[in-house]
């Protein structure tokens, strides 16, 4: 399976249930190639369509499974673990932003009518971002089926600086949070660990 | 060098007592203090902490005449109850340690002692329970073993010898000499042996046993507050057997009791200062106190009670707003789940509130059957281990969100903040899976999670009375 039709399979299992064009846009394709794309994974029952979303069928979760395993073999696992483990402190710093950007302090929650509080951690984001990008295509450059990722994050940041703040943590978007996320599942499964592991060892709460 | 004076080696606790912590140990202290204030107790004697340093000195010898005034104590206990140890009517005794400080490696309490083979068949006989004869001496045996080191023998004043004896032997146990030598508590203080008497609340029909709070601690209404459980035994109303009924019945069957109770309640209050949890039994009509403490109670008992203690006058004004903790008032202002709900149904897994809110549904523990259930019409709470991104679309259907790992910065929390789906995270590893398909209530303002359907109670409004008494003291006490 070529990188777009994985990136394709895998968007299906990290949005869980979603439209054809969302699972498209997370993946970087035209729905023009996304679309032949999921019909294919919909005729050898890997997925399945309820009320217009797509979602994995069992049979479907352990061909992608096969599928990343075989990708894993193929990655100099040395190198994306000590890139895991640099992600780590940029994990740290976006989850810390994350929080100042929903919660005031821990028992005031930010209601965005503050524009200086809030210019002031997009601010921080940007800054974030940027020290983020090497790392970023160090990650492509290992596995280069995430290779949509820095147009994802490119895409997100470009519509919170444009002002639209759902961008910075919306879930069922594709906000900079929510691309973070998917991007630290595909970390920990390139690098042979498991969320639940990594969650007991503190790394990804 | 004079022998010490054996009139001071046991000492029976009485309401005039004036004998201090280092002489009998701060367990017969507090009985020496509640019979001070005039509150029935069942009756106790002690082995004074004197009685601990011969019995060392004498390379552990109990002297045979310190062991005759117990034995004379034992008459005493004997008349005030009208029981004979070893007797036909026979009376069970408690055997406790008690140095001036509590201390670890002390020996433990031993309950029900006096008991064998022979009084077990008396007293099924005389309660009518030969399950309650057979359960208590089962105990009895069971406790001795562990606590005293060997078998019990049949003979009640072996018994209570080698209890005695043990009791003093343990202020040289290894914990108890290491705990002294880490804090430089010297050796020679010694632990007195506190003997009471144990009290039937399964004796007849004018025999029963309850628990009370001097206020409400769900509501803190100014109302005691309790159960009466008749022919009942200690534990059957703490364990909260179906039924025990309101105190009204006791005060129904016997009115001297009920107002004696009332009375010693009232005493223990304004002793206390506090709203008190209390334990008592009667026997055969006879009111006895077992236990008094500050009680529990709810945030919204917390602040009413401690506005009525002030206004009583049992407090200060100044005390009052010093024990309502902001929490306590914020609490009362929020919807809340209803006190009485809340005792019903105590919360079966905590965590960390990440995004407020209540609410109710069936525990699922897959994203998946999440949204299937959810497009179904039912109201879903989601528990996980940990979130991945393939969850948030079941995250998303359901009405809360619960995780066994991760803090308040975690995804979980993120996407839940966002949604404004109540969220409650790290309540601990395999504290949520078992409860998979159970209808549960999540309070993530507090972070817990309970069985079943909890009302929720709106919020107290701004014209509350006791919130205005409480705003207007906050007032007085920043102009003054």
């Amino acid at each position: 399976m070529n990188h777009e039709a994985l990136r394709l399979f895998q968007a299906v299992r990290l949005k869980g249930r979603a439209l054809p064009v969302d699972l498209a846009a997370a993946a970087g394709l035209p729905l023009a190639v996304a679309g032949p794309l999921l019909d294919d994974l919909s005729a050898s029952g890997h997925v399945v369509e309820a009320r217009e979303r797509i979602k994995l069928t069992p049979e479907g979760r352990a061909a992608l499974e096969e599928l990343l395993a075989a990708e894993r073999a193929g990655v100099d696992g040395a190198a994306l673990t000590a890139g895991y483990h640099e992600f780590d402190a940029h994990n740290d710093a976006l989850k810390g932003l994350m929080t100042r950007w929903q919660l005031k302090d821990e028992s005031t929650p930010n209601d965005h009518t503050d524009p200086a509080y809030d210019q002031a951690v997009v601010a921080d984001l940007v800054v974030l971002d940027e020290g983020f990008v090497p790392l970023l295509a160090r990650f492509v450059a290992l596995a280069p089926r995430l290779g949509h990722y820095p147009a994802r994050f490119a895409h997100a940041l470009e519509q919170i600086a444009a002002g639209d703040h759902t961008w910075f943590a919306r879930p069922l978007a594709d906000s900079y949070h929510t691309v973070w996320f998917e991007l630290h599942e595909d970390l920990i499964g390139l690098a042979g660990l498991t969320r639940a592991d990594e969650a007991a060892a503190g790394r990804a709460l | 060098m004079n022998a010490p004076t054996l009139a001071s080696s046991v000492v029976a606790l009485a309401g005039g007592g004036s004998h201090t912590r280092e002489e009998i140990g701060g367990k017969a202290w507090s009985i020496q203090q509640m019979l001070g204030l005039g509150i029935p107790v069942p009756p106790a004697f002690v082995v004074t902490t004197d009685v601990c340093r011969d019995y060392h000195r004498a390379g552990r010898v109990l002297d045979e005449k310190v062991w005759q005034q117990v034995v004379a104590a034992i008459a005493g206990i004997e008349a005030a109850v009208g029981r004979t140890f070893g007797g036909e009517q026979p009376l069970l005794v408690s055997v406790r340690s008690g140095a001036s400080n509590s201390m670890p490696g002390m020996m433990d309490t031993v309950l029900n002692l006096g008991m064998n083979a022979a009084i077990e068949e008396r007293l099924a006989v005389e309660t009518g329970s030969p399950a309650y004869a057979a359960d208590t001496r089962h105990r009895f045996e069971e406790q001795f073993a562990k606590v005293v080191g060997t078998t019990a023998p049949q003979d009640p004043w072996e018994q209570l010898r080698l209890a005695v004896c043990a009791v003093l032997d343990s202020w040289f146990s290894k914990r108890a000499v290491a705990y002294r030598a880490a804090r430089d508590i010297p050796d020679t203080g010694g632990t007195a042996v506190t003997v009471q008497a144990m009290v039937f609340g399964n004796l007849d029909d004018e025999s029963g046993t309850g628990v009370l709070f001097s206020r409400d601690p769900l509501t803190g209404s100014p109302e005691v507050y309790g159960e009466w459980l008749a022919r009942g035994q200690g534990e059957d109303v703490v364990s909260g057997r179906s039924d025990a009924l309101p105190l009204d019945a006791l005060a129904a069957a016997q009115p001297d009791v009920h107002a004696q109770l009332m009375a010693a309640t009232a005493t223990l209050e304004a002793e206390g200062r506090d709203v008190m949890d209390i334990e008592f039994t009667v026997q055969s009509g006879t009111l006895w106190l077992l236990q008094s403490r500050p009680a529990k109670r709810s945030p919204e008992a917390a602040v009413r009670s401690a506005v009525h203690l002030a206004e009583a006058g049992i407090i200060t004004r100044a005390e009052a707003l010093e024990r309502i903790r902001p929490e306590d008032v914020s609490a009362l202002l929020r919807p809340h789940l209803a006190a009485a709900d809340l005792l019903a149904s105590p919360a079966v897994a905590v965590g960390k509130p990440a995004c407020p809110g209540i609410a109710t549904g069936v525990l699922v523990t897959d994203a998946d059957e999440a949204e299937d259930r959810a497009d179904n019409g039912e109201d879903v709470i989601l528990a996980r281990p940990t979130t991945d991104p393939d969850d948030v679309a079941g995250m998303a259907a359901s009405v809360a969100v619960l995780t066994e790992i991760g803090g308040s910065t975690s995804h979980a929390a993120v996407v839940c903040r966002e949604l404004a789906l109540p969220c409650v995270v790290g309540t601990g590893a395999d504290t949520l899976m078992g409860l998979a398909g159970q209808v549960v209530t999540v309070d993530a303002t507090n972070g817990t999670v309970h069985l079943g359907v909890l009302r929720v109670e709106p919020p107290a409004t701004s014209d509350d009375p006791v919130l205005a008494t409480l705003r207007a003291w906050r007032d007085e006490e920043e102009t003054a």
